[in-house]
């Protein structure tokens, strides 16, 4: 690759060159005045060079504010499926963009082509060329060269342009950027390392004249000191929740899902820019928000600040300083930065164990076979229906392209399960490996696509798209004593683990399966563990709130139960699912008894979305509730953030 | 706007700027990072009150007694502008007089804000060079909205608060064009520029515009369901606007809309009101159409077409101009600046402005000519009517009050991710997930004694009707107050505020209702 070659372009040729590229291309120049400049076409307003940045970081062509993700349609056949990952006629030509945002591209194309790649952004991702042009001078809230992401670009650019008097040092980064320069090669005069010198002398007198200058050496330590810090309340006082820096910023990459319906037998799936600084991005149903006003003003912080680079290895703030500029409570990062650094020296909190802890979940590699795409469900049919308790039904389904099902590997934890026309819910996998031609979900009653799956029966179709998730690891289970722990429908979950250790029972010690629910009526598979219970090393042990005459049970909280089971609790791992007050709860007493808490594992059902660790929605400090779990061991849970 | 951003001190009354006019309050962030002080009242810790130096949590309906009080602590203490009082007013005797009773310790008592905090208000706006009022429905929407003002002209002509930069009494528009409809003559009492048709030269100079019409004194929408429902008025068109969730006692408004003969509803979506409909005319919204937009600063600015309108619908101006010709009136308008040039004719205050001046950055009437530069400030150096004119607002009580059989006053109001009665952000996905559903806020305590709890849904009555709606329980409330947001059909707030007038012009106090609550 011949990344490293340099031309000179004279300044007055340049318009004939963008003219040359927009033959086969459309090329998109800066356009406006002051804060407001615009990429647009060629043609359709006047280039300018007088500028600071522009008011939409660059991201906003490459991950669109709406695109569609799939289409649908249902006729007397069944319902057909269509992804909707752009195609274009013409590839675009970014002109002009500047270093923080060519930084943003960098990071946003790691973040979207990395593990489940994103079929939307790859496709118009694949059909941009950018060519940065280096700024000269600062505008008021630029910091770039405190977080070290410019000021001159040096990553995410195709072609970088440096401005001089007379002409332009232009820098290839790529082979696409050197197919440009081959097709207007007339106007490029190939030049030595000299040049660089010039460059680098630019380089420093801007960087001496930005009025803004930070030291971020210590930031992180910083940050673990200060998570509580007083000031996050002034914050969040102020945040109005207008998502104004988040949709401004080129780091940002959240999404929601919406349906959007021509009618009953048309619609699509399409995806609009999400903001975590509003209160329903983490919101679950019957109003459990992990986050309140605090949390979620602060999490953009660390996001921007730690999160993304912990992750993904590349800056989550690019100093761009936009998200300051459009704050209409001033709200500004770099503010909040010198409040961190202070409040660090005068008022530290001992460090927050989830913000020293260095934790790298990998993302299992792991490719979903779906047929049109990572966002796109593929059709299943419904071949059975089973109530399960007054408020719980079983679902059980086959695709409707048998091959899908011999793709299928028992790996994942859960399914995105799609009612078309309404939306999509994850739904946990309570079967084990040896189900080879159905799929088998539980769900219970409580949001809009549940309501609609609730009323569905045998012939109905949905769409599924998945496994998704870390699993609990079976294998590693074997030799050792299994204790679960699920109260009502939260036993679905653990029955994708119960059910192999069932028919390999032999290769486990003592097994308990601990049952627990209001009243028994209420118990999520009832008859399954009668039957359980016949196992030779299996024990099922109810714990209801009000007596019954159908099994023998204790009346009070699972946690009684444990001190009188017969297990040796340093041979034991526990398999946990509840809401995470009873999980740490229970994880105490466990420990109490005995246990260490990496043999404790828990599943942390959150508010999930894309499934694949794009949307953002389920974003736990660093880590992606859907991909990086939902089953940790409670050591893990421990050292996050406590927001899920 | 701006220069509220220079201001020393900012008294906010009956505004939730932050959440209603985010981009004035971020002026007033501006002010307060240069040091200024911020003075907040409301019956709600409203978002400001994190903020502010001083707080008065006041029982809604009694901004008068308060106001009213702090020019009686700014005279008794001594702390009035004498120049200004003497160059620029009259009449300061007779008032000064009539809040001679009007202590603090007296103002506590109605309004519930402790006498010292009164004084603290008092004192700091009197002795402050660039002090500044904002207001808005909270001051408007009561039994006592006119004399409140007065009082609040009153309160800034004794401290020479009038007709300098960063001072004055400002009202925040509701609307981004509440204020341009008002200009135009969108009201029963005043021709385009506020021209009252009693006015002799008022009838002469629009004749020689549009010849000869009767020239008569409207009625306001209140009185104009009252004459529905007499069988007076036949027909009404509705522009724009959604009376079934806007206006008060939401029974009595469905009635009228069920009994006029004739209704035509014209608006971009298909509201609550146009249920009632006759005849729906599909309006075109402000991405696709030309024209312009007249903000709270007095700005006349443009807005300028981004997409063709979709399906059938048509800007305002043309389906009205294309009425006016069907009922044989002359209406050759080829687009909204022909319509600006007949207003810079028919109205002074417009006088000079023209779509071609506008076309980059708006101007500020009053604008008289085609060289005038616009108005930034009113009223320097002599008021409009030459002196100002101290008046005297005497406090009495009208309209609902907390009574053994409604124990609550409930105050209504916006949230901030809503837009009145919700007709374009209950449709966008992102705004409707935020408030999915309507809430009443209620005191912790209240709520305790009453067993309420988060969430719960909870039954509120009135003399006018009732409502069902989730809980939402907070101690940034007064206690035995309800709040109660007016944006949603499923529990409208209007079902239960009346028809309680301000006697002079007749606005509705929708910021008072008595209430009660029933736990369902």
């Amino acid at each position: 690759m011949e990344a490293n070659r340099l031309y000179k372009l004279n300044r007055d040729k340049l318009d004939q060159v963008l003219d040359i590229w927009n033959e086969n291309s459309s090329v998109y120049i800066p356009v406006g005045k002051g804060r407001d400049i615009q990429l647009l076409p060629l043609g359709e307003g006047e280039r300018t060079e007088d500028y600071i940045n522009l008011t939409l970081p660059v991201k906003e062509m490459v991950f669109e504010q709406k695109e569609g993700l799939f289409k649908w349609t249902r006729d007397e056949e069944g319902i057909h499926v269509e992804g909707l990952a752009h195609q274009h006629s013409k590839d675009r030509i970014l002109f002009g963009v500047r270093a923080c945002d060519t930084y943003g591209v960098a990071y946003t194309d790691r973040f979207y082509l990395g593990e489940f790649p994103d079929p939307n952004y790859k496709s118009r991702r694949t059909e941009t060329t950018i060519v940065a042009v280096n700024c000269l001078r600062a505008g008021e809230h630029c910091f770039c060269t405190s977080v070290g992401t410019g000021v001159f670009s040096t990553v995410g650019h195709d072609l970088a342009l440096t401005p001089f008097d007379s002409h332009y040092l232009v820098e290839v980064g790529t082979p696409k950027g050197q197919g440009l320069i081959d097709r207007a090669q007339t106007f490029f005069t190939e030049t030595d390392e000299g040049m660089l010198k010039e460059k680098n002398n630019l380089m420093a007198r801007v960087e001496e004249s930005f009025p803004l200058k930070m030291d971020l050496t210590n930031l992180w330590d910083d940050m673990a000191k200060t998570f509580n810090a007083d000031f996050w309340l002034d914050e969040a006082h102020a945040c109005i929740g207008c998502t104004g820096c988040t949709n401004v910023c080129p780091t940002c990459t959240c999404f929601n899902v919406v349906e959007e319906n021509t009618d009953e037998d048309h619609g699509q799936r399409v995806r609009y820019w999400d903001s975590c600084q509003i209160d329903h991005f983490t919101r679950n149903a019957e109003h459990h928000n992990p986050r309140d006003a605090v949390s979620r003003v602060r999490y953009r912080i660390y996001d921007k600040l730690k999160y993304i680079e912990e992750r993904f290895g590349y800056k989550g703030c690019s100093g761009c300083g936009r998200c300051t500029d459009v704050c209409p409570t001033y709200i500004s990062i770099i503010d909040i930065i010198g409040k961190i650094q202070e409040a660090a020296r005068e008022n530290p909190e001992p460090p927050a164990i989830h913000q020293i802890t260095k934790i790298r979940h990998e993302i299992m590699d792991r490719e979903i076979k779906s047929q049109n795409g990572l966002f796109s469900p593929d059709v299943a049919t419904i071949t059975r229906v089973k109530q399960e308790t007054p408020e719980i039904k079983r679902l059980f389904m086959k695709y409707d392209d048998p091959e899908l099902h011999k793709n299928y590997e028992h790996k994942g934890q859960f399914f995105q399960v799609t009612v078309f026309g309404e939306g999509e819910v994850p739904l946990s996998i309570p079967y084990g490996p040896e189900m080879t031609d159905e799929l088998v979900f539980d769900f219970k009653n409580v949001g809009s696509v549940t309501e609609k799956l609730f009323q569905m029966k045998e012939g109905d179709k949905v769409g599924l798209r998945g496994p998704y998730g870390r699993a609990f690891p079976y294998e590693s289970l074997k030799g050792r004593n299994l204790i679960f722990i699920g109260s009502g429908v939260a036993m679905a979950p653990l029955r994708t683990i119960i059910e192999p250790v069932m028919s390999n029972h032999a290769d486990f010690k003592q097994v308990y399966v601990m049952a627990s629910a209001l009243r028994y009526e209420k118990l999520l598979y009832k008859e399954e563990m009668l039957e359980w219970a016949k196992v030779p090393n299996l024990t099922v042990k109810y714990a209801l709130k009000y007596p019954t005459d159908k099994v023998d049970a204790y009346s009070g909280y699972v946690n009684d139960l444990l001190p009188d089971l017969d297990l040796d609790w340093t041979e034991t791992t526990a398999l946990l699912c509840a809401s995470p007050e009873r999980i740490k709860k229970l994880a105490r007493d466990l420990m109490d008894l005995g246990m260490k808490p990496t043999n404790i594992l828990v599943t942390l059902e959150t508010h999930m979305r894309c499934g694949a660790g794009k949307c953002g929605h389920c974003k736990v400090g660093s880590h992606y509730m859907c991909v990086d779990g939902p089953v940790f061991n409670y050591e893990e849970m421990m050292a996050l953030p406590n927001e899920y | 706007m701006n220069d509220l951003s220079d201001a020393e001190m900012i008294l906010v009354i009956g505004s939730n700027t932050t959440e209603q006019h985010p981009l004035a309050s971020t002026r007033i962030f501006e002010a307060l990072d240069k040091g200024a002080e911020l003075y907040v009242v409301d019956p709600r810790k409203i978002r400001l009150t994190d903020f502010a130096h001083g707080y008065a949590p006041i029982e809604p309906g009694t901004n008068l007694p308060m106001i009213n009080a702090m020019i009686h602590v700014i005279i008794e203490e001594d702390l009035i502008n004498e120049e200004f009082i003497k160059n620029r007013t009259e009449n300061y005797e007779e008032m000064k007089e009539s809040v001679k009773d009007c202590t603090p310790e007296w103002a506590q008592s109605i309004s519930k804000v402790p006498a010292d905090t009164i004084r603290q208000f008092a004192r700091k706006y009197a002795t402050t060079d660039k002090a500044m009022i904002i207001f808005t429905m909270g001051v408007t929407q009561q039994t006592t909205a006119v004399k409140s003002i007065r009082a609040l002209a009153n309160l800034a002509m004794i401290t020479g608060h009038v007709g300098r930069p960063s001072t004055g009494i400002n009202p925040l528009r509701g609307q981004n064009n509440v204020q341009g409809a008002g200009d135009m003559g969108a009201l029963p009492d005043f021709l385009p520029g506020y021209q009252r048709p009693e006015w002799p030269e008022t009838k002469e100079h629009f004749s020689k515009i549009w010849g000869d019409f009767s020239c008569l004194r409207g009625n306001n929408i209140i009185q104009m369901f009252n004459l529905i429902d007499e069988g007076i008025m036949k027909a009404a068109y509705i522009v724009g606007e959604n009376p079934v969730l806007s206006d008060p006692d939401q029974t009595h408004t469905m009635h009228c809309l069920e009994k006029v003969p004739f209704l035509v509803v014209q608006d971009i979506f298909f509201t609550e009101t146009a249920e009632y409909a006759d005849v729906v005319l599909p309006a075109a919204s402000f991405l696709e159409r030309e024209g312009t937009y007249t903000n709270t600063d007095r700005r006349v600015q443009m807005i300028h077409k981004v997409i063709e309108p979709i399906g059938d619908s048509k800007p305002d101006w043309e389906i009205i101009a294309e009425i006016m010709k069907r009922i044989g009136m002359d209406a050759n308008y080829e687009g909204p600046s022909d319509i600006m040039d007949e207003l810079n004719e028919a109205a002074e205050i417009y006088g000079g402005i023209t779509h071609d001046r506008i076309r980059e950055v708006g101007l500020q009437w009053p604008c008289l000519t085609k060289e005038h530069p616009g108005t930034p400030i009113l009223h320097v150096g002599e008021f409009k009517r030459g002196k100002g004119l101290f008046t005297v607002n005497d406090f009495e009580y009208i309209g609902d009050q907390r009574s053994e059989e409604y124990p609550f006053i409930l105050t209504t109001g916006r949230v901030t991710h809503m837009y009145h009665t919700g007709t374009m952000t209950r449709k966008v996905w992102t705004l409707a997930l935020e408030y999915p559903e309507g809430f009443v806020e209620i005191h912790t305590k209240d709520a305790e004694e009453l067993g309420i709890k988060d969430h719960q849904p909870i039954r509120i009555t009135s003399a006018r009707g009732s409502i069902v709606a989730p809980a939402l329980i907070t101690n940034r409330i007064n206690e035995k107050t309800l709040f109660v947001p007016f944006h949603f059909a499923e529990s409208p707030a209007n079902r239960l505020t009346g028809q309680n007038l301000d006697p002079i012009i007749n606005i509705p106090a929708l910021k008072v209702s008595a209430v009660r609550i029933e736990v369902e």
